[in-house]
């Protein structure tokens, strides 16, 4: 390789090689079995167990990073055209300006010669929240029109509560660009970046646009869903009653229907519910209290249309939606 | 190995992709070559020739090209749910190498492990389960043990 190579005796002899880096300079290589990587690899193993695992890195302090693209590179995979400006403020947390204002001034620097200019994304983040939370309201009346209005609201929370925001926040590859003081970012945080990222959209490219993201990504959310995962009701007979009540039906009467195994240690109860003595619903259960409000249950569910074999809600692309499907007549 | 020794997982896309708009799962990939080694030479063909059509064609993959000293070439695929692939590229044609980079843009970024069940349904039954009681008269009697 390099021309100042020069083969040292010892090479053929002791099997050491060397390399003349300059007169006065060897550079010694051992290419065999090294006798030290042992007890290195033993000591490095032992150091790691008393430390611990080293804490995870942020994405941006690891090699290969460049924000500018990765900020271009997340508006054209979700399809939708950010005001860049606007999508960099949504990403810096408020924690992050105050983190970064301290580390300026522990370094020394003067507040005046380096300033920082960052936004937050205060402002964008409750803009994104109140639209989410509205037209969410807006969909699920659209989708389940019979839903009570508890129902709804039960929904929405559910839809917005910080587990399935940061679910979906994470797998969006939101976490590797959002600017927050902490790593591993905090849930409260990554809820308000997704949100402020929202109220960017919202403002870049108008309220339908953000509108079929909310559906595409949110609303999606709720596919597999049952009703009362997400709204906790204690009461379903008494619902129940209400319901039909303002439907001028007559109160449900329940009746056991079907029983198995009584005296044994699973038994099994079917009530059925009779309004005007046609059948409502339904229900199995362990005992027979827990059938009459499993069957209660199931007949709200078919009242409010959230049953399991409902028509799935309508998630077509917006073109789609646009171009009305033309039927053609053939006789 | 058997299908009990090896992980395997049930088919499933993340965040419900393909329902509402399709988001292509690979967020960035970066391919690591060597300037001089002749085990990438490929992927220097690669570089030269395809890498940049491929990054027209996927603008929301960023694509990152680093060279060093290192004598495997690799090609590291990070999706969008976090999992983080990589492949070694040694010795492969530019042409192979696109087809791989293009496996990679097409995949989720879920495990390569067995999957149990080539489906998935959200809703199993739209006229309701059979259970033991469905279209049994009720003057029939209850079910029971054989005597």
């Amino acid at each position: 390789m390099a021309s100042g190579y020069i083969v040292n005796r010892g090479a053929l002899t002791l099997g050491i090689h060397y390399r003349n880096v300059c007169r006065t300079t060897t550079f010694t290589q051992i290419r065999e079995k090294k006798r030290w990587m042992k007890s290195y690899a033993y000591t490095m193993e032992r150091k790691r167990k008393i430390e611990g695992t080293p804490p995870p890195k942020p994405r941006s302090q690891k090699p290969n990073w460049d924000y500018h693209a990765e900020v271009q590179a997340f508006t054209c995979r979700l399809h939708e055209n950010f005001s860049l400006e606007l999508l960099k403020t949504a990403f810096v947390n408020p924690c992050y300006i105050e983190s970064e204002q301290k580390r300026r001034q522990d370094l020394g620097m003067d507040s005046e010669t380096i300033a920082l200019v960052l936004k937050g994304n205060i402002e964008l983040r409750s803009q994104g929240s109140d639209f989410t939370s509205s037209f969410l309201n807006d969909w699920c009346r659209a989708s389940f029109p019979r839903l009570h209005s508890d129902g709804v609201a039960a929904v929405v929370a559910h839809l917005t509560c910080s587990t399935v925001v940061c679910h979906v926040a994470r797998n969006l590859g939101i976490e590797d660009l959002t600017m927050s003081a902490e790593f591993p970012i905090p849930d409260d945080v990554l809820q308000s970046t997704l949100m402020a990222v929202i109220g960017a959209l919202l403002e870049s490219s108008g309220a339908e646009r953000a509108g079929f993201f909310l559906r595409d990504f949110l609303a999606t959310q709720l596919i597999g869903k049952d009703l009362f995962d997400m709204w906790t009701v204690v009461n379903p007979m008494g619902l129940l009653m209400e319901e039909l009540a303002q439907k001028n039906m007559s109160a449900p009467e329940p009746r056991l229907i079907r029983s198995a195994g009584a005296s044994t240690v699973l038994p099994l109860y079917f009530v059925g519910l009779y309004s005007d003595k046609k059948l409502l619903a339904q229900g199995p259960g362990d005992t027979v209290i827990a059938a009459e409000e499993e069957a209660a249950r199931v007949a709200l569910r078919d009242l409010y249309g959230f049953t399991e074999n409902r028509r799935p809600s309508d998630f077509s692309t917006m073109k789609q939606q646009h171009e009305p499907v033309q039927y053609v007549a053939s006789n | 190995m058997t299908s009990r020794g090896t992980p395997s997982r049930f088919l499933q896309s993340v965040l419900q992709n393909g329902v509402g708009r399709y988001v292509c799962q690979l967020k960035r990939i970066s391919i690591i070559f060597s300037k001089n080694a002749q085990s990438s030479l490929g992927v220097r063909e690669f570089i030269e020739e395809g890498v940049v059509d491929y990054a027209k064609t996927n603008p929301g993959t960023v694509v990152y090209v680093s060279p060093n000293t290192s004598r495997i070439p690799k090609i590291v695929a990070e999706y969008l749910n976090g999992n983080v692939r990589e492949e070694e590229v040694t010795s492969k044609s530019s042409k192979q190498i696109l087809e791989l980079i293009n496996t990679l843009t097409n995949q989720s970024g879920l495990d390569v492990i067995r999957l149990r069940k080539p489906f998935h349904t959200d809703s199993p039954s739209i006229q309701g389960q059979w259970h033991p009681f469905t279209n049994r008269a009720p003057s029939i009697g209850p079910i029971r043990p054989l005597p």
